[in-house]
């Protein structure tokens, strides 16, 4: 023990065990209790948890076409990573994701395919604004009620997803589908007119847009006083509306814009992989772009990493039943308990800062 | 057409819908009035309906299934008040988490369970007042031909909203929702009663869930709840926290989710897609029409630890 001079502490040293504990591997810790809770379904199940995670390392992770489908999967989850934090900056909880995006996607896949005749450019186009526009709708009713009556938008939200569910399929099983094909969905568009991929691979030009959009979203929130202006609202709707922020009204427009993203994530789809909007289509991004958003601790640049994490568990939930007889359900599992893993680790505490509001229509919100 | 079998027919399907819609939001609002958000109803629901419906039809017993749902809620509540409370992490992400994992871990097991079968329950529940069902026009058989798990249910509901008003529990339950400090100061633990009502909720979420597998619709299937654990939450606020109000709730909305088959029962013609959308547009209404005035217990969703 060195000595020191009474009111001299030594500098701290940087311990194993303090590196161990330090907040910035709080995700990796998740990741590992999420697969440990894997492992142990696994052995409870009668499979070896070692094969099938060895099995899951080489074919889905260490083989070129699993990169690509990670990075392909991690596109949309980009998107609605994107969305959910924008209105979580503002200490909102945007649940609608899930409809959102299936609004963006359905008027997406009937604009894209009336523009078909177009060069593509003009397509892709007016599909991405017709998405976007629908995914900004959906959200938006959610949000007028929150903002015009004060309804609490978690509640709607998730009325809003299972209303999109059941009103897509009905629309594509009636008038929006294409009359020439058995299956439900709408008219396909033909591959050539699909987004660009780069070379031989499936990775499109869908993860330039993406990482533009988070990029730029690093910049609203870094540069500009709107992104200011969110961000004094989520740290404290009271002390924000002190400031002259219009706090009811800007909690809408977040909401709307975030629509607007996760929209995007719609369009992504339809104009890449799937072409076609079909009945029942869910991809349910909505949960775990939640669960992301925190993997990447609520930081912009954070949404990268954590959307290739889940990009590789949806890859992996294709792959592994044939792999290893595990059922892709399993997956759902792991990111469950990843949720609560994260929902435990300490940065999560201070997620909401303020408490619930349902009825009440508080000017400026109660902290 | 037979109008009187219709009514019959839609009455009855509208009741026993209620009762998973009754139990989960009734369980969700004891939560809710002691401060805890669970919005991991549905999947507590889910491992309810799943492991009820494993022990049912493994044992032969019904009453076995429904008690071994209630039992696995009971645990998922107990996990969920700790991990709340006494961790204090944040109750929406805690939530969403139950509810994701509950989904796939009974997807899961199914699968592992009965692979691609859809095995039914072979036994069908006891009527214990059929024999005079009929002696009462229309209604007779709508509320006297159920199984006897269906009058348990609502007794239950009338035990929680008893319990809730009269009771030294019921009112540290109301107490720590509202004012925990006040509480604390009485030398009541504020964390052991929000845990306690944690495992209330998980209890009926569980019972819930296995009352929709064991005694509606006879089987699992992965996701079978489709909501059911949202709208449960949506009624409790409905139902602004009191039981009463919430049964009623539940029986409106019983009938919107029991529309759809008790018409099909009742040889109407129906779009399904457009019959399922009924109850959570409902919902929406309801909430536009009664939102005004509404004041949630104050300490919702806030994680109470004493003030130094």
């Amino acid at each position: 023990m060195a000595v020191t001079p009474a009111g001299i502490r030594p500098t701290q040293r940087p311990g194993v065990g303090r590196l161990l504990r330090s907040p910035m591997l709080d995700p990796v810790w998740a990741v590992l209790v999420a697969l440990a809770c894997g492992a142990i379904v696994l052995l409870l199940t009668g499979h070896d948890p070692i094969l099938a995670y060895r099995e899951w390392i080489e074919r889905a992770i260490l083989r070129p076409r699993g990169i690509q489908e990670t990075i392909v999967r991690a596109t949309p989850l980009l998107f609605a990573g994107a969305a959910v934090l924008l209105a979580l900056r503002a200490g909102v909880w945007n649940i609608g994701i899930d409809g959102q995006v299936l609004a963006g996607a359905l008027v997406a896949a009937v604009v894209a395919s009336g523009l078909v005749h177009q060069p593509k450019v003009v397509m892709w186009v007016g599909a991405a604004v017709a998405g976007i526009i629908a995914g900004a709708v959906w959200a938006a009713i959610p949000a007028l009620l929150r903002g015009r009556f004060g309804i609490n938008e978690i509640v709607t939200s998730i009325m809003f997803n299972y209303i999109a569910v059941s009103m897509t399929a009905w629309l594509v099983k009636g008038w929006l589908g294409d009359p020439d094909v058995v299956l439900p969905q709408t008219r396909l568009i033909p591959v050539d007119h699909r987004l660009v991929t780069f070379g031989e691979t499936r990775v499109h030009i869908g993860l330039i847009v993406a990482v533009i959009l988070v990029v730029v979203l690093g910049a609203f929130f870094s540069r500009t006083v709107a992104g200011y202006e969110i961000k004094a609202i989520g740290a404290s709707p009271r002390a924000a509306a002190h400031g002259q922020i219009p706090v009811d009204v800007s909690i809408t427009v977040i909401l709307i814009g975030s629509g607007a993203i996760a929209g995007l994530a719609g369009v992504n789809d339809v104009l890449s992989t799937k072409g076609a909007f079909q009945a029942e289509w869910n991809p349910a991004y909505g949960f775990v772009a939640f669960a992301l958003v925190f993997l990447g601790q609520r930081s912009i640049i954070g949404l990268i990493p954590a959307a290739l994490v889940f990009g590789q568990l949806s890859y992996a939930a294709d792959v592994m039943p044939r792999a290893a007889d595990v059922a892709p359900a399993f997956f759902d599992v792991i990111e469950g308990a990843l949720m609560i893993a994260l929902a435990v680790s300490v940065w999560a505490r201070s997620a909401s800062s303020g408490r619930i509001r349902f009825g009440s229509r508080g000017g400026g919100g109660d902290v | 057409m037979n109008v009187e079998l219709v009514i019959t027919t839609l009455l009855a399907t509208a009741l026993l819908s209620a009762v998973p819609l009754a139990l989960a939001s009734v369980g969700e609002a004891l939560g809710e009035r002691a401060g805890l958000l669970n919005l991991g109803t549905e999947g507590m629901m889910l491992l309810g309906a799943f492991s009820g419906f494993w022990v049912a039809l493994k044992s032969g017993s019904l009453g076995l299934g429904l008690l071994t749902g209630a039992v696995i809620g009971l645990v998922c509540g107990l996990a969920f008040g700790l991990i709340a409370v006494v961790v204090g992490a944040d109750q929406v992400l805690l939530g969403l988490g139950f509810t994701l994992a509950g989904g796939g871990l009974t997807a899961f097991l199914f699968r592992e369970s009965f692979g691609s079968r859809q095995p039914l329950l072979a036994e069908s529940m006891g009527r214990p007042f059929r024999g005079v069902a009929d002696a009462v026009p229309i209604v007779g058989q709508a509320i006297l031909g159920q199984a006897w798990f269906f009058y348990l249910a609502w007794i239950i509901v009338a035990g929680a909203a008893l319990g809730l008003k009269y009771t030294t529990f019921g009112l540290r339950i109301r107490a720590v929702g509202d004012a925990p400090d006040a509480v604390d100061t009485l030398g009541i633990s504020v964390r052991a009663t929000r845990v306690y009502a944690a495992m209330c909720a998980g209890t009926l979420a569980g019972l819930a869930g296995a009352s929709l597998s064991i005694v509606e619709v006879g089987f699992f299937q992965p996701n079978v709840t489709h909501g059911i654990g949202f709208i449960a939450i949506a009624l409790a606020m409905l139902g602004r926290w009191n039981p009463t109000r919430i049964a009623l709730m539940a029986i409106l909305f019983g009938m919107l989710r029991g529309l759809g088959s008790g018409l099909q029962l009742a040889d109407v013609p129906v779009q399904s897609d457009f019959v399922q959308l009924l109850p959570y547009i409902g919902v929406v209404i309801a909430l536009v029409v009664t939102s005004r005035g509404i004041s949630l217990p104050a300490a919702l969703g806030v994680t109470w630890t004493r003030r130094k």
